[in-house]
């Protein structure tokens, strides 16, 4: 569904009615769905400004989601937000930041509440590597360590951040090695398979209501499209072109769909399931396009928390 | 004595490429900024650099605002004149500790010591859905600190001039904002507005008139020359001030043009509680009050987060027409001013060949 959601922005982006900047998950959506399918009800959900997946993982809500990047009223912010900032709070998506690791320590915050009052429930961050340049990511490691929080980690490692990739970021080789120093349990997954990162975020879970501890997932993956943006720039200088056929040869949807028919599934039937996502999106983006604009009187709701 | 021939016309972008490559072409600039080196290279500003001037010295740098700050900082010190580029001036926040209690107070807090010269370069990100954390306009969050020097470049010449001046003259810390809207524009040498002052960070007049005092600051003062010369064609004569540097005001200009004027209107780029409108204010309040026939108006944008949805962002903003009808309010005394109003919903539709997302 997230895929389709995706490929939809791409087909429509042209068309200039969502004006709003994409930062786009596709290649990467194994680890959002993975890990939201594994948390199930009983989490709380920060992302970064790449949350397209993390959101429709969480939620399953591409209606207020295209609503949102339309810029109408049947959004998830009023049409306030655009890409950048979606959130869902019923469904524990507790916000998404334009800021690189910003979300980190909210996420810990979170973590911090529940342990006090809804025991069992975990509050994951979910960031790229970028985000672990940034001094409050250590921070927030360091606090979540230090306090024993029910926090889970989620780095999505693909290797750049806009252009640049790790090792010339860096002074360290592996991040893992160095979070594995912390008082955390660590896992690693480089499999780009749904199933694979939810069964390891399973074990995380557990581990961290078990032991009181937080959990960091790596979780190695690959971004098709531009930093920012719709379309492929496989032909940029920053571009390595074996590790974009390496990836792109085990794309997490095909994977799983291939799974499907392996696992006894008639090719008819996925692709009804199929055909019926991409009736629901495009509904979705009907709706968003026939919905209100928001009134200028929304401009200062919510800016100082009067009442509406 | 050798002359060097000077384009006619540059366009904000090349103003920005041309001041980071005579900066480079100096042995002691550093230049610091996540993707200088990449092949997008700062929206065109430090593209290829890097290969002519050394990667040693243009220096890509991971996702560490605070602490490449201190590292410029540190370079200052010992020799080095740093230019620090932030994509977005959002991103400047996570840096203001270093900004504010060393860059700013390092010579003063130490008897005099030490020079800190530098160059943080900060990008406006207005318009299409850049949202409430990637489109501010932070100029009286530093104007406000006493050490530091914060301009705000309205052409190209404005960019050229005063980043040399910067690295080549300037011994402290400099906080420029650039105004993405402005980088494919074209701005023409004989244009330029005529600067008021000994330096390349003095004030500059845009326009000379007698009716009404206009003071405003980047992509706002393109906005108030177009509204002045729409308003010259109905009889309505605008003295335009390009602030330029937000921090050190000369008074003198300010209160020359009231004094003649005995009008005042103020269009910043930011929101106008405790911002430029309320410094110039404090200028003419305290010099002369009885200057002024009319009450100070004064423009910026609304007092929100700036939402993403295009709707909300087009009334966000003052646009030309919201601009010139406040000025032939201001200059008529009445709001049925009888002065025809150019049509305009979005500025952003008029500068833009940008169109999203970076
Ligand atoms: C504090 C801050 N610095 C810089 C930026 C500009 N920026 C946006 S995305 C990005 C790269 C982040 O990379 P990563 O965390 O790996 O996430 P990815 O984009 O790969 O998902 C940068 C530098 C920003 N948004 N915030």
């Amino acid at each position: 569904m997230t895929r389709r959601c995706e490929e939809t922005i791409v087909r429509i982006y042209p068309d200039d009615e969502m004006k709003t900047p994409m930062h786009m998950s596709m290649g990467q959506e194994a680890v959002a769905v993975g890990v939201c399918r594994a948390l199930g009800n009983n989490g709380d959900v920060v992302a970064s400004y790449r949350s397209h997946a993390t959101y429709l993982a969480q939620t399953e809500d591409h209606g207020s989601f295209f609503g949102e990047l339309h810029g109408r009223v049947n959004g998830t912010a009023d049409g306030k937000s655009g890409s950048m900032h979606l959130a869902d709070i019923p469904k524990g998506m507790l916000g998404s930041t334009g800021i690189v690791a910003a979300g980190i320590p909210v996420a810990v915050g979170a973590a911090f509440a529940n342990k006090q009052n809804s025991p069992g429930r975990i509050a994951a961050a979910f960031f790229g590597d970028g985000a672990t340049d940034e001094g409050v990511f250590w921070e927030s490691l360091n606090v979540s360590c230090a306090m024993g929080l029910p926090m889970m980690f989620v780095c999505e490692d693909n290797d750049l951040a806009v252009h640049t990739r790790k090792s010339h970021r860096q002074g360290f080789n592996s991040l893992v090695e160095v979070v594995k120093k912390y008082r955390c349990s660590v896992y690693e997954d480089d499999t780009n398979d749904v199933e694979s990162i939810y069964a390891m975020t399973r074990s995380a879970i557990a581990q961290i209501i078990a032991m009181g501890t937080p959990a960091f997932l790596n979780v190695k993956t690959y971004r098709y499209l531009e930093p920012c943006g719709t379309t492929m720039d496989s032909d940029a200088p920053y571009r390595r072109a074996e590790e974009d056929a390496y990836w792109k040869g085990r794309d997490c949807v095909a994977l799983q769909r291939a799974r499907l028919l392996a696992n006894g599934l008639a090719e008819k039937d996925v692709v009804a399931v199929e055909n019926e996502i991409n009736a629901a999106i495009l509904a979705s983006v009907a709706a968003a396009k026939a919905a209100a604009h928001p009134t200028p009187q929304q401009l200062y709701y919510g800016v100082f928390y009067e009442a509406p | 004595m050798t002359h060097q021939a000077q384009p006619t016309a540059l366009s904000y972008r090349e103003a920005l490429f041309k001041a980071m490559h005579d900066a480079m072409a100096l042995p002691n600039t550093l230049v610091f900024g996540q993707g200088v080196n990449d092949h997008k290279g700062i929206f065109g500003t430090t593209t290829g650099l890097g290969e002519k001037f050394g990667k040693n010295r243009m220096i890509e740098v991971p996702l560490a605002e605070e602490g490449v700050t201190g590292i410029c900082i540190g370079a200052a010190l010992n020799g080095a004149y740093p230019i620090n580029i932030h994509i977005r001036a959002d991103f400047v926040l996570l840096a203001m500790n270093q900004i504010i209690n060393l860059a700013a107070k390092y010579k003063y807090m130490f008897g005099g010591l030490f020079d800190v010269p530098m160059l943080v370069r900060l990008v406006i990100g207005r318009s299409w859905g850049q949202g409430a954390q990637h489109s501010q306009s932070l100029q009286s969050l530093f104007a406000h600190i006493p050490g530091l020097r914060v301009i705000m470049p309205a052409s190209s010449g404005a960019i050229v001039d005063s980043y040399a001046h910067a690295v080549q003259h300037h011994r402290g810390p400099v906080i420029s904002l650039e105004h993405r809207l402005m980088y494919d524009l074209t701005f023409e040498r004989d244009h330029e507005p005529t600067v008021l002052g000994k330096t390349p960070f003095s004030q500059r007049r845009v326009r000379k008139g007698n009716d009404v005092t206009v003071v405003s600051t980047s992509i706002m003062s393109l906005e108030a020359r177009r509204a002045a010369d729409w308003l010259a064609d109905r009889g309505v004569s605008c003295d335009v001030i390009d602030l330029h540097c937000v921090s050190h005001i000369d008074a003198n200009v300010i209160m020359e043009s009231v004094g003649r004027t005995g009008r005042l209107l103020v269009a910043d780029t930011s929101w106008q509680p405790y911002g430029v409108g309320a410094e110039i204010c404090r200028i003419v309040c305290e010099r002369d009050p009885g200057a002024l026939k009319a009450p100070v108006v004064t423009l910026g944008m609304a007092a929100a987060p700036c939402p993403t949805a295009k709707s909300l962002e087009d009334i966000y903003y003052p646009n030309l027409t919201t601009l010139t009808d406040s000025i032939a309010k201001l200059v008529r005394g009445k709001a049925d001013h009888g002065i025809e109003l150019p049509h305009e919903r979005s500025m952003a539709d008029v500068y833009k060949r940008f169109k999203g997302p970076f």
